[in-house]
């Protein structure tokens, strides 16, 4: 607020008494995550990670609270998940709590700087992770479906196949092929005496 | 026979003025009063034709472009067109806006493993014996922000697949959850010394608990000639400096009013 007179009308509205958040509550225990808005969400709504116990209101009186966030209506749904292992592979199997979440119109709105470009990762060690992760998914879908063998044509060549092609195609370039052996002393032209 | 040739309406008529039955009572009748004609209802047999035109669009074709059958109530001014999301005027953000409390990072949201790793021990539980209510609130919601902050990041790293980083986060939440657990500690110690207190004063002819007049009156207090007396010394033993200190600890030891249920919580809401 820069203006005097903006101000002035935001330490009179924080003289009228409040309509909500007048419980106290003490120690609050909760851990509320920010997420990264959708492609195309408006910038004056915001997603949350909330515990499954948290309502709206509670939403609500923590963001004003806490972060001094105003909010004008708050949507929320709940996100079941599917069915896991106890274990990677094995282990008995069990349905994961759900998962709250929760969106917020704010009274100002918020825009999500971009994400980081995979360059920019070095300190994250990306080129490592990136690597293990790919390797883990290939282990994976392997395990699913042992059957499911990846065609030879699509897998990528051998080392000895693609020397082999390297030099096909530089004798291809050059036009000729030899041996570098000479049999003429030992073989004679037989066709050459024959009489048709 | 003029009765014979009477329309069948009106020997419906007749029919409701005189109860009498009678021989010019048309066949069809089932029902024993009834105002409406029989041989006058529209006729409901199977094959019976309806002539209203059901079809609203008869005539309409989009292959031959017949256009519409009426005159639509439309102008043929140009609409405006949307204007792409790149071509809008960019929103900023206020670099006070409260969500970036969310973010370890404004511009990563995640911190690299290397800072995250960077952090002190918590706050140990006789650290904190130290430190009244307020204080101790505060802290809590430092700790809270910073668990958020954390959980953003994790959350940001993991969908974005940003990289490692998971580890490191783990254990700095696993550090902040420790000076959350010395806080509940030492809270808990001063409901316990409270209790305690509470006890030993209903046994004590000195404390008045009821709440009226002062709620400590000592049996033995000194007369103001003494009262100079003991200042003198007093002074003598700021001068040396080793009294003072030792009452330190007995003033800290008092609970603190908040952590007493049954008092008045402070009014003004936690921020």
């Amino acid at each position: 607020m820069t203006t005097p007179i903006a101000a002035a009308a935001e330490a009179a509205t924080k003289q009228l008494p409040r309509k909500f958040g007048n419980k106290q509550v003490f120690l609050p225990n909760h851990v509320v995550a920010f997420i990264r808005p959708k492609d195309k969400q408006p910038p004056n709504l915001a997603t949350f990670v909330v515990p499954l116990k948290f309502n709206k209101f509670d939403l609500r009186d923590y963001l004003y609270h806490g972060y001094n966030v105003q909010v004008t209506s708050v949507r929320s749904f709940i996100n079941r998940q599917f069915p896991k292992r106890k274990f990677a592979h094995h282990g008995r199997i069990y349905l994961p709590r759900p998962q709250k979440m929760m969106i917020v119109e704010l009274l100002k709105p918020f825009v999500w700087p971009e994400p980081p470009a995979k360059s920019d990762l070095d300190a994250f060690d990306y080129a490592t992770y990136k690597k293990i992760s790919d390797q883990r998914g290939s282990e994976t879908k392997k395990r699913i479906d042992p059957t499911k063998v990846p065609l030879l044509s699509r897998s990528p060549l051998p080392e000895y196949r693609v020397k082999l092609k390297e030099s096909a195609a530089d004798m291809a370039k050059r036009g000729e092929w030899s041996n570098e052996k000479n049999n003429d002393d030992e073989w004679t032209e037989v066709e050459t005496d024959v009489k048709v | 026979m003029a009765a014979a040739a009477m329309r069948p309406s009106m020997g419906a008529l007749g029919r409701i003025s005189s109860s009498t039955p009678s021989p010019l009572r048309p066949l069809t009748q089932t029902a024993s009063i009834s105002t409406t004609a029989a041989l006058l209802k529209r006729h409901k047999y199977r094959e019976a034709r309806v002539y209203r035109d059901n079809s609203k669009h008869r005539g309409e074709s989009a292959i031959h472009r017949s256009g519409t059958r009426w005159r639509l109530s439309m102008s043929d001014e140009p609409l405006p067109r949307p204007v792409p999301r790149s071509k809008l005027p960019a929103i900023e953000t206020d670099p006070d806006h409260g969500l970036w409390d969310f973010f370890a990072n404004r511009q990563m949201i995640s911190d690299p493993p290397s800072e995250i790793a960077k952090h002190g021990r918590s706050w140990t539980a006789e650290e904190l014996r130290h430190k009244s209510w307020d204080d101790l609130h505060r802290l809590w919601w430092v700790c809270a922000k910073e668990r958020n902050r954390i959980a953003t990041a994790n959350w940001e790293r993991n969908k974005g697949e940003m990289g490692f980083g998971e580890a490191e986060a783990q254990k700095r939440d696993h550090t902040v959850r420790q000076t959350m657990r010395s806080i509940k500690h030492v809270l808990t110690e001063r409901f316990y010394t409270w209790e305690d207190a509470v006890k030993l004063a209903e046994n004590d002819p000195e404390v008045d608990l009821t709440g009226n007049g002062p709620a400590f009156i000592p049996s033995n207090y000194l007369e103001e000639g003494d009262v100079a007396a003991t200042e003198g010394e007093q002074q003598a033993a700021e001068t040396t400096g080793e009294t003072v200190e030792k009452a330190d600890p007995v003033t800290t030891a008092t609970p603190e009013p908040a952590t007493i249920p049954s008092s008045q919580q402070p009014t003004d809401a936690p921020r």
